[in-house]
């Protein structure tokens, strides 16, 4: 992170949260939220974090700032908010690129 | 769809059986142990022989593998990745599988006919290619690891869509989806190991809700092409979310 407060700009561009408050809205996520969840879409913070990212694009406010940034790391909570049942890697396997022997039988 | 894992060494036994009684009942008991287990092996008969020549006329009159490369072109829009793919005949029902001895996806060319078919099992696939690639996941030996990757792929990848479960004839609505992903993945572990069916079913209990909530790298369950192209955009946008959180 830069730390500089000028630097700092909202994680996503404003219009991205308009298309997903949209998207959200529609009849067809509407459909699939049911059919996946079996609850109607919450689709309001979408739209507030819209109207709080117009508000820091003209006012440059702390407060906009960190309600976007309150409402991001909520959503990134929820996603992280099981616990994996593997364990994660930093490097892929070490026998992932390695070129195959197409002719014979595969040794064991 | 099914999934593969370490090598058998059922393919490979080239020795001649033995005279003597012991040596016999020896052997005979360690094919039977050997034939217990195979890892779902048995499924993809050209992992270990193919019937055709690699490019040999045969393989182009006789076998799918045309049809198979140009529809998996189709599906990834890019170059034919040699080295991940592998477009062969399979036994049964069984569209696809992923071989992590040898991180390939294997298409099984007689049992996938339609485009649509194709992109699934190409993303399902990829689905497991990936969990191969990011964590350190234990195909062989640890049913959780393989119960969670095959929740994931059906989860994701489009199998439990409401209209393919339609045409399975499997109605349902509210929570379906949670249903089809739990029957599918129950399925296809029973594919490919020799376990009871209550075994499977609660391996898959104990994983699925960590499993069914990991959206890795989609972060979202995508259902059609727009929530696919959403997650796409984020991915793209990613350095920017991750340095203004």
């Amino acid at each position: 992170m830069a730390g500089s407060h000028s630097n700092w700009r909202p994680p996503r561009s404003c219009d991205v949260y308009w298309c997903e408050f949209k998207h959200c809205k529609s009849l067809f996520n509407r459909f699939h939220e049911y059919y996946t969840y079996g609850r109607a879409p919450d689709c309001q913070q979408w739209k507030e974090d819209y109207y709080t990212c117009k508000e820091w694009e003209k006012t440059h406010s702390t407060h906009a700032k960190e309600s976007l940034q309150e409402s991001e790391r909520k959503r990134v909570a929820e996603q992280r908010k099981f616990t994996p049942v593997w364990e994660l890697r930093q490097t892929p396997p070490a026998d992932w690129h390695v070129p195959l022997n197409q002719g014979g039988p595969h040794d064991s | 769809m099914a999934q593969n894992s370490a090598k058998g060494d059922d393919f490979i036994n080239k020795e001649p059986l033995q005279e003597k009684k012991e040596a016999e009942e020896q052997t005979a008991a360690a094919e039977s142990k050997q034939k217990e287990e195979d890892f779902g092996y048995g499924l993809y008969p050209e992992r270990s022989s193919s019937k055709f020549k690699q490019g040999s006329i045969g393989e182009s009159l006789f076998t799918f593998k045309h049809k198979c490369h140009i529809m998996l072109q189709v599906a990834m829009d890019t170059i034919y990745k040699d080295r991940h793919f592998s477009c062969e005949d399979c036994d049964g029902t069984v569209s696809g599988g992923f071989d992590a001895a040898t991180s390939q996806i294997v298409l099984c060319q007689n049992n996938i006919h339609q485009q649509a078919h194709m992109n699934r099992v190409v993303t399902h696939e990829l689905i497991h290619a990936f969990d191969h690639c990011r964590a350190r996941v234990d195909w062989f030996s640890n049913f959780r690891h393989l119960a969670c990757s095959e929740i994931r792929a059906a989860n994701l990848s489009g199998d439990c869509s409401f209209v393919n479960e339609i045409s399975r004839f499997n109605f349902g609505l509210k929570e379906h989806h949670q249903a089809c992903v739990r029957g599918r993945a129950l399925r296809s572990i029973l594919a490919v190991r020799k376990v009871s069916r209550e075994e499977a079913e609660q391996v898959v209990d104990e994983v699925f809700d960590s499993c069914f909530h990991d959206h890795a790298p989609f972060g979202r369950i995508p259902h059609n092409k727009k929530d696919a192209k959403f997650a796409y955009r984020d991915y793209e946008n990613r350095d920017r979310y991750y340095a203004n959180l």
